[in-house]
């Protein structure tokens, strides 16, 4: 049985439905560092720095766990998306 | 619907809010539940053993019809080392004849689901898709909640705050403080399909017994955290968890942790070549006695994980603490509803019900565990590599004499740690874990 080990292969066997807008963002005049100081601890890596050192939040892959916002409370803006959107656990 | 009022509002459709409205509709009051996931259930994830001590109580024939995964007769603790392990097990045909062990494996989408049918078949209105943002407030006291959606102000005599660990609305109103990293659990898991016959075979059981499988020690790269595997009917239930500090402390990534538990030697050869189903991820909260929420006030209740309660211990129970808790709101509203008073003073008859119940007695006793833990790293890395060196050269047939072996292991012991500070830690670790 093929094993799926890569970020990308696991969250493809979710469901997820993305809503139009984001749920997540880094809050304005945050250091985009702390994308590698803190936010590396995402169970999904949403959190990524562009080759420009720019934050990418790739919210439609968020499983809206919490820990960005425990971790990092003063620079993320967290919300949970559109009821019946996002991630749509079929285990659980 | 905006010129309706219920009698009773619950955000939130997991176990400690479906309990809570359960109870009320069979009581006669008017009840919705207001539920941000697809379903009830959408959006849920545990590790894996639902115990059903509360749901007996409130529904003793629920055996007929609850989507059980397996009865659990056998569980296995194991302390790991980097490149092994040190275990024990009990198993108990008993719990075969009358289930007195109330614990389950369940899959919680299938599982919420069903309680929340329950619930509307009790009479309880279960609106979801629908997340609540905030209250509704009339002559500075709590009057509704404001739900995303079109006419979603939502007006009602008491609102029962169901809605889990994040519980961002308790937060608003000051009952709790942001949730503390150091107390706060990420859990990953996986859910993967094996035959019914291999995990019968891989885990020594009979027919629909199940067995719940439990890694100290060395378990999350040497995190503060545990690992586990639990058995599905047709899928087991794999994952990891250590706290949010000790996680950004060293560094890693949830996920990183997961593969390198499964990659271990002793967890390899229980999930080899099955199919991965499901990939997870939610928050623990484990203050347990000290961090829990304050539990009432004017209009409203906080049950369940947004109030705190979960023993994680060696026990790993929520989901029952959850009922509990709910149970108690519920039947608090409902001596409410006959007074027609719902303040403070009334609600608080809530926080007296807590008191003398089961979850508060036990995070009582064990409101020292986070705190020992974390006071104790070694226990998830340094002691769990020394006890396995120790037992694998004690183990080892090399010719030398037991006597010189057991003398020289045990110099060994005295003199690679400070001996008090071990000792210490093994009388902390007790009495906070069983
Ligand atoms: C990895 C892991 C392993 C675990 N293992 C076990 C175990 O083996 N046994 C055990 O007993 N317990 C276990 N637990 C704990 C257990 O899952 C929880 O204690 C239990 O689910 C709490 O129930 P609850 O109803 O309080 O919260 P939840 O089950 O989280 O339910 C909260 C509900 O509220 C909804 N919601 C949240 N916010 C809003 C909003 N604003 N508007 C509308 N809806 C909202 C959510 O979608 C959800 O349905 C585990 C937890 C985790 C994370
Ligand atoms: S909520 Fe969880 S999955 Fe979503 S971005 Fe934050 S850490 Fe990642």
């Amino acid at each position: 049985m093929k094993q799926f080990t890569s970020m990308e292969d696991k969250l493809g066997l979710n469901k997820f439905t993305a809503f139009e807008k984001t749920h997540l963002s880094i809050k304005p005049g945050s250091d985009p560092m702390v994308v590698e100081h803190k936010l590396f601890i995402c169970p999904a890596k949403v959190y990524e720095l562009s080759d420009k050192g720019v934050p990418i939040v790739s919210f439609e892959n968020c499983l809206e766990c919490g820990t960005c916002r425990v971790a990092a409370p003063d620079e993320v803006e967290w919300a949970y998306p559109q009821g019946g959107y996002g991630v749509t656990f079929k285990f659980g | 619907m905006a010129d309706e009022k219920f009698d009773a509002i619950v955000v939130g459709g997991g176990p400690a809010g479906l309990t809570a409205a359960y109870v009320m509709a069979k009581a006669g009051m008017q009840v919705i539940v207001v539920e941000r996931g697809e379903y009830c259930g959408a959006k849920n994830v545990f590790g894996g053993v639902f115990f059903t001590n509360v749901l007996r109580e409130i529904m003793p024939d629920f055996l007929k019809d609850a989507p059980i995964e397996r009865n659990i007769t056998k569980r296995r603790f194991s302390l790991m080392t980097p490149d092994g392990e040190i275990g024990g097990d009990f198993k108990f045909d008993r719990f075969n004849k009358d289930f007195s062990n109330n614990s389950f494996t369940v899959l919680r989408s299938k599982f919420d689901k069903w309680l929340s049918d329950k619930c509307e078949a009790a009479g309880a209105m279960i609106i979801t898709g629908a997340v609540v943002d905030d209250f509704l407030m009339k002559d500075k006291k709590i009057a509704g909640v404001k739900a995303r959606m079109e006419d979603g102000d939502l007006y009602g005599d008491v609102i029962v705050l169901a809605d889990g660990v994040n519980s961002l609305l308790a937060k608003k109103l000051n009952f709790h403080k942001e949730l503390d990293p150091k107390s706060t659990i990420i859990g990953v898991k996986e859910v993967i399909g094996l035959s019914e016959e291999r995990i019968r075979d891989r885990f020594a059981l009979n027919g629909n017994e199940g067995a719940a499988y439990e890694y100290f020690g060395y378990s999350a790269k040497g995190a503060i955290g545990s690992g586990f595997i639990y058995t599905n009917k047709d899928t087991i239930s794999v994952g990891v968890g250590a706290t949010i500090a000790s996680m950004l402390e060293h560094k890693l990534n949830p996920n990183d942790v997961l593969e390198a538990f499964k990659n271990h030697p002793t967890v390899a050869p229980l999930v080899r070549d099955g199919e991965q189903k499901e990939y997870s991820a939610h928050l623990i909260p484990d203050g347990g006695y000290k961090k829990l929420s304050k539990l009432s006030g004017d209009n409203v209740m906080v049950v369940g994980d947004a109030a705190g309660f979960v023993n994680a211990t060696l026990f790993h129970e929520g989901t029952n603490l959850a009922m509990e808790t709910g149970k108690l709101a519920g039947e608090t509203a409902i001596e409410a509803f006959k007074k027609k008073d719902y303040s403070a003073v009334s609600l608080s008859q809530y926080d007296t019900k807590v008191k003398n119940s089961f979850p508060m007695k036990d995070l009582k006793q064990f409101k020292n565990t986070g705190e020992t833990l974390e006071h104790n790293p070694k226990m998830f890395d340094k002691y769990p590599t020394l006890f396995g060196d120790l037992v694998a050269e004690l183990f080892t047939v090399d010719g030398e004499p037991k006597w010189n072996k057991e003398k020289r292991l045990m110099m060994k012991l005295l003199t690679s740690e400070n001996p008090f500070a071990l000792l210490k830690t093994m009388i902390d670790m007790r009495k906070v874990i069983i």
